[in-house]
């Protein structure tokens, strides 16, 4: 005791000591801010006008196809490289195969990724030449290594795809897997090093808050308040839409297929990447709440813009996707017990499970306050109805996503045992308990969310932690006693290719909401940051520096949508047809 | 459903509950949330 006490008493000193010194550090540094170039205040006379083109629509819609791209070709090596790891681990070259396969959707994108990030770094450059004087300044060298990375990017790729026959067994297959993650590395990084031009712009660091001046290194700026938040959420994200986009191919081969091993393969990868896309898509609400409670800290005012002001109806059409993403998984899944005989013993529960993603659906879509007319508000007695309008908010809605997710869960659970019959002693001990961990799992999630109506609203924030947990702890536990109550389970035949034709268009429902869905939030994050370029720190003075409406929004986001996935259809037309052989007119079948 | 697995469905409900009950007030608590034994605020 006394001995922590002498060591508080040489802080104090050492710190009374050093404190002129830092007051006088602080004077200095401000005044060297003083005396840096203080960032650029374009007015509207500085922002070139090209003919009548709208420079905000082209940049938007060049770094939204940049974006949905690039997400694509670095998504995909991630579980390609995941897929080649399970075939060597489980020596089932199926696995190898697909991984190749997934590589092969990639190559016919990624020259597509680079053309329109290039095209996107000419239009910024043109159209907003002081703001991306200023980023430079900003970022500086970071900006060449992020050249050279994505060289590096490149050169890895291009030799993990051509690579993969000539390094496919023994040791030369971990090799090949090496090179694989150097790609991930490098794409991974490249991916950051963007993020934080990105998050730079909305909480910017490293600059002063007065003038702007650049006071900070490049790594203050680059690991600004928003940047994590945003590289976990865009980690997650782009996992599922790169396994929703593969998910669209397969099943875009399983349609023009009509060879029935053929059928069956695509049927197996169509199954594994609305897999991959479930798996990354199952804890992006949590990274997604985390991103905005991350907003709410360093700015109210932005947080308060994007959820209860301006942009909060966008969220409402974000829940129609969500909901719809949510929909179309399960029903593929729910699908998917026919290729199973034990699968139909739980075609029962399906009905149930529907209920309750459709119910959650509902809730989440439910608005909190409603555009009115006068009459329609006379006639509800206010702008909320008495009913439905508790449901519009956070706590109603926390929980009905929370069930969601647990039954979507439910529903893999449901394939995963179809297709293994239980032998050991444990099986009816493990499933007891199973059902259990369902029964108050749910309990809790859905008594949090009450607990949110009748107490502060700290509490009411608060209480969504321990929901979030209690969805966790239901897929993990379930998970675990499943595998223990599933040990030496005999294999059930699974039928791959006993499939509906409609059931394949629920896989390209999921790639068309994802892209729908992430073009809608990147724009809501991009306009957080309202009629600043730079948060607080460089206005927007040019003749667009408005929010559109929501209508306006609506329209350039489905352009860019439809767009591509027109592109997306070109490069899975391109791969059938690297696979297409004509037939040598010259060489005569012979019958008989 | 046998006996057995309704015997584990009764004890999974128990240590369930009390696994969430003990989580919820954790959670809670690490927020700089107080509560009460009934979870409310304190």
């Amino acid at each position: 005791m006394r001995h922590q006490r002498s060591l508080a008493f040489v802080a104090l000193a050492a710190g009374a000591m050093l404190l002129p010194e830092i007051v006088r550090a602080a004077g200095d540094m401000a005044e060297a801010a003083a005396n840096l170039p203080p960032a650029p205040q374009p007015s509207r006379a500085d922002y070139p006008q090209i003919g009548g083109l709208s420079a905000r629509t082209v940049a938007w819609g060049l770094a939204q196809m940049h974006l949905f791209l690039a997400a694509f070709v670095l998504a995909v090596p991630l579980f390609a490289i995941a897929t080649e790891f399970m075939g060597q681990v489980t020596g089932d070259r199926r696995f190898d195969d697909m991984a190749h396969e997934f590589m092969k959707i990639t190559m016919a994108a990624y020259s597509l990724t680079a053309l329109v990030g290039g095209s996107l770094a000419l239009a910024l450059f043109l159209f907003y030449p002081q703001l991306m004087g200023y980023l430079l300044q900003v970022f500086r060298g970071q900006v060449l290594i992020y050249a050279a990375l994505f060289l590096l990017e490149s050169v890895t790729l291009y030799i993990y795809y051509y690579s993969w026959d000539a390094l496919r067994y023994g040791n030369r297959k971990w090799v090949h897997m090496s090179i694989g993650l150097g790609l991930n590395t490098v794409g991974l990084t490249l991916m950051f090093v963007a993020n934080a031009w990105a998050t730079f712009m909305m909480s910017p660091a490293g600059v002063d808050f007065t003038t702007g001046a650049v006071t900070g290194s490049v790594w203050e700026a680059t690991r600004n308040p928003l940047w994590n938040p945003l590289n976990l959420h865009r980690f997650l994200a782009n996992i599922a839409y790169g396994g929703a986009i593969v998910g669209g191919y397969a099943a875009y081969m399983f349609l023009a297929e009509k060879d029935p091993v053929k059928k069956a393969h695509y049927d197996w990868m169509g199954y594994t990447s609305n897999f991959i896309a479930i798996l990354g898509f199952l804890p992006l609400p949590f990274a997604g709440y985390w991103l905005m409670a991350e907003i709410y800290a360093y700015s109210q005012q932005m947080g308060i813009t994007a959820m209860g002001g301006i942009l909060a109806w966008l969220f409402i059409i974000q829940a129609v996707l969500i909901g719809t993403i949510m929909l179309a998984a399960n029903y593929y899944l729910w699908s998917g017990l026919m290729r199973t005989e034990r699968g139909a013993a739980y075609g029962k529960y399906v009905k149930y499970i529907m209920v309750v993603i459709l119910g959650g659906f509902l809730v989440w879509v439910t608005p909190h306050s409603l555009i009115l007319t006068p009459q329609e508000i006379q006639y509800l007695g206010g702008t909320q109805h008495k009913l439905l309008g508790p449901l519009g908010i956070m706590p109603a809605k926390n929980t009905a996503v929370n069930l969601m997710l647990v039954f979507t869960f439910l529903s893999f659970q449901m394939f995963y045992r179809s297709s293994r019959k239980p032998t050991n002693k444990f099986a009816d001990i493990g499933n007891g308990l199973i059902i259990a961990l369902y029964v108050i799992g749910i309990i809790n999630i859905v008594g949090a969310g009450i607990y949110g109506y009748i107490t502060p609203t700290v509490y009411k924030v608060g209480a969504s932690v321990p929901q979030v947990i209690s969805t966790l702890t239901i897929i993990v536990g379930a998970v675990i006693i499943d595998l223990f109550r599933l040990r030496g389970a005999e294999p059930e035949k699974v039928h791959w290719g006993r499939m509906t034709e409609r059931s394949q268009y629920a896989l390209f429902v999921l790639p068309v909401a994802f892209t729908w869905l992430m073009g809608l939030m990147g724009y809501i994050r991009s306009s957080l940051r309202t009629n600043w370029h730079v948060y607080t720190i460089m206005k927007d003075n040019s003749p667009e520096a408005y929010i559109p409406t929501i209508g306006q929004a609506g329209n350039t986001i489905t352009v860019i949508t439809l767009v591509f996935m027109a592109i997306m259809v070109f490069v899975f037309w391109l791969s059938r047809l690297g696979t297409t052989r004509q037939k040598d007119p010259s060489v005569r079948e012979t019958i008989g | 459903m046998n006996t057995k697995q309704i015997l584990a469905i009764l004890i999974g409900l128990a240590l369930w509950a009390a696994y969430f009950y003990a989580m919820d007030r954790y959670i809670m608590n690490a927020q700089g949330l107080p509560v009460g034994y009934d979870l409310m605020p304190l």
